[in-house]
């Protein structure tokens, strides 16, 4: 790996809510076209950047099915202000936003573009309702799986019986189990308390999907104790020992941001943020062998990552690990340095992890909470990073403003992606 | 005419065969097959064949619908982390563990089992699964 030849800076990021065209009334009604759009629009305006200053825009998407559409490029440059532009579509499910900024870096850093806009956008509840350009109808949980497993081993894993919820979560969770020592009951204490964390900030964040904490949920639907909750039929375990509630909340949503060179950032009258490094690389099932808490992909990008950017995981001020499995973001945090390994569900029950513990992760709420988006969510990550680096993150900002974050990204079926973010020029 | 790997791999599991592609360079077991080796990136490899045998490390279920239609009358089913006995990792059904939290707590209390295969018809396509022995 290299390093860049010049810095590269993100000015700006958006994201619309995160929830459904049919149902969640931010977002009711609107087109593919205006969600992506209104994304565009907060990032641009975030930016302070004019989209006539936008040499180049990347966008994507993961499961044109429910778009029944490609070449998005195209498609979307007259309702993103992006017409004439060089554009290009993108896909790295739901590392697509985040690995795109990579391409914009080496390509400021190249000095080819001074400025990118990327942009992200996902249906995964509905799709176009008969001729009507206008309409959407609900699509299925099983075909919303079906399309999403389109971007796994279409030769033999899916032909062969793969499921996500046993290999992403029942298996690593398993694996975390023995390798550390954990009863079921310590195992299922720990991932209540995990959830709770991520709940809470999904409640703090206007943008997420779950707004309920876990105990307000817990009191709605009569318990009065939170554990009692956890283990009850409202919780059921999808792929042993992993329960409902450690798992993803599907999402329709759009996020977009800017990068730009160093005069861009030098005229930008807020706080860059420097994109100092990233590491990529991806893996066909298995995604993990003898540790099966452990991808060989994510030591390689985090490894990668840390050394582009010069950094040591005791300088990380805040953290996101892809958690649509809670157990897989809990392992790469691990992983990454930023919490001991066998003490992240500890971290967990403490509070450590939460926004005003000393080791805050994922304060939008996580793919369980602030929902996932496929193509979209990475760049709501990284959003709401650069908001705790500019200490714009509201109430759940982190008291102390971290000055390095580090983002990290699972795009099925899998490229690990992991951005290191500093604050300033 | 030339025939896929895909369609040698599950032509071999119907007739009982496991198939790999072996990289004479570097010894690397690709598994499933496919026109490189996964280490080296070699395009020069060999097919060589699988006991089948080996350890179930972890199962789990699917408690969901299956993404697969075409598992829907087998579902909800155990799905397993296996070491074939040849060093390589496959993941896939286990046929003779009950898909039940208490049976999935047992085995794993058990610690890893010795598996071998089982090979079943899905929808008339060849699936490799495993069963405990």
């Amino acid at each position: 790996m290299g390093k860049l030849t010049r810095p590269v800076y993100l000015l700006g990021a958006g994201c619309t809510k995160f929830g459904n065209l049919l149902e969640t009334p931010e977002i009711q009604g609107l087109s593919i076209y205006e969600l992506a759009a209104q994304a565009a629009r907060r990032a641009l305006e975030d930016a302070k950047t004019d989209p006539r200053e936008i040499d180049a825009f990347i966008i994507g998407n993961h499961m044109p099915q429910s778009l029944n559409m490609g070449s998005l490029y195209s498609q979307f440059t007259k309702w993103i202000g992006m017409e004439h532009k060089a554009g290009v579509q993108v896909a790295a499910a739901c590392s697509t936003t985040n690995a795109a900024a990579t391409m914009a870096a080496s390509q400021i850093a190249a000095g080819v573009y001074r400025k990118v806009l990327v942009v992200g956008v996902e249906a995964t509840q509905n799709n176009p309702k008969g001729p009507f350009p206008y309409g959407r109808e609900p699509i299925t949980s099983e075909n919303m799986w079906m399309w999403t497993d389109y971007g796994v081993n279409q030769a033999y894993g899916v032909p062969q019986g793969y499921d996500i919820f046993p290999v992403y979560n029942g298996l690593m969770a398993l694996a975390y189990r023995r390798k550390h020592g954990l009863t079921q009951e310590e195992f299922d204490r720990g991932m209540m308390e995990l959830c709770r964390t991520k709940r809470l900030h999904g409640s703090l964040t206007p943008n997420a999907i779950l707004q309920e904490t876990l105990e307000e949920e817990a009191k709605r639907l009569g318990f009065t104790d939170l554990y009692e909750f956890w283990t009850s039929p409202h919780n059921p375990y999808i792929a042993y020992p992993t329960r409902l509630r450690s798992l993803v909340t599907a999402a329709d949503g759009a996020s977009a941001m800017v990068l730009s060179d160093a005069d861009g950032a030098r005229a930008y009258d807020g706080l860059p943020v420097e994109l100092l490094g990233w590491g990529i690389s991806v893996g066909d099932l298995p995604w993990y062998q003898e540790d099966a808490t452990t991808f060989p992909a994510d030591v390689i990008a985090f490894r990668e990552a840390y050394e582009m950017a010069d950094i040591r995981p005791e300088q990380i001020g805040y953290l996101h690990t892809h958690d649509c499995s809670h157990i897989s973001g809990l392992t790469n945090a691990e992983l990454s340095g930023y919490l001991p390994e066998g003490k992240g569900l500890m971290y967990a029950a403490e509070g450590r992890l939460r926004f005003d513990g000393d080791r805050p992760m994922s304060t939008h709420g996580g793919r369980h909470a602030f929902g996932h988006a496929w193509a979209a969510s990475a760049g709501a990550d990284t959003l709401e990073a650069m908001d705790q680096i500019r200490g714009r993150a509201g109430k759940k900002q982190i008291p102390t403003p971290p000055q390095i974050a580090v983002v990290h990204t699972h795009g099925y079926a899998m490229i690990s992606t992991v951005l290191v973010l500093r604050g300033g020029m | 005419m030339t025939t896929s790997v895909i369609k040698r791999y599950y032509d071999g599991l119907a007739e009982g065969t496991i198939q790999a592609t072996k990289c004479p360079t570097c010894d690397t077991v690709t598994f499933p097959p496919t026109t490189a080796c996964e280490k080296c990136g070699s395009f020069e490899v060999e097919w060589v064949e699988l006991s089948g045998k080996g350890t179930l490390e972890y199962v789990s279920h699917g408690a969901a619908p299956p993404p697969n239609p075409a598992f829907n009358d087998l579902a909800p089913y155990s799905y397993g982390h296996v070491r074939l006995d040849e060093g390589v990792y496959v993941q896939g059904i286990v046929t003779n563990v009950e898909p039940t939290p208490t049976a999935l707590e047992e085995l794993f209390q058990r610690g890893p089992v010795p598996v071998e295969a089982d090979i079943i018809d899905v929808g008339g396509l060849p699936v490799l699964a495993f069963k405990v022995v």
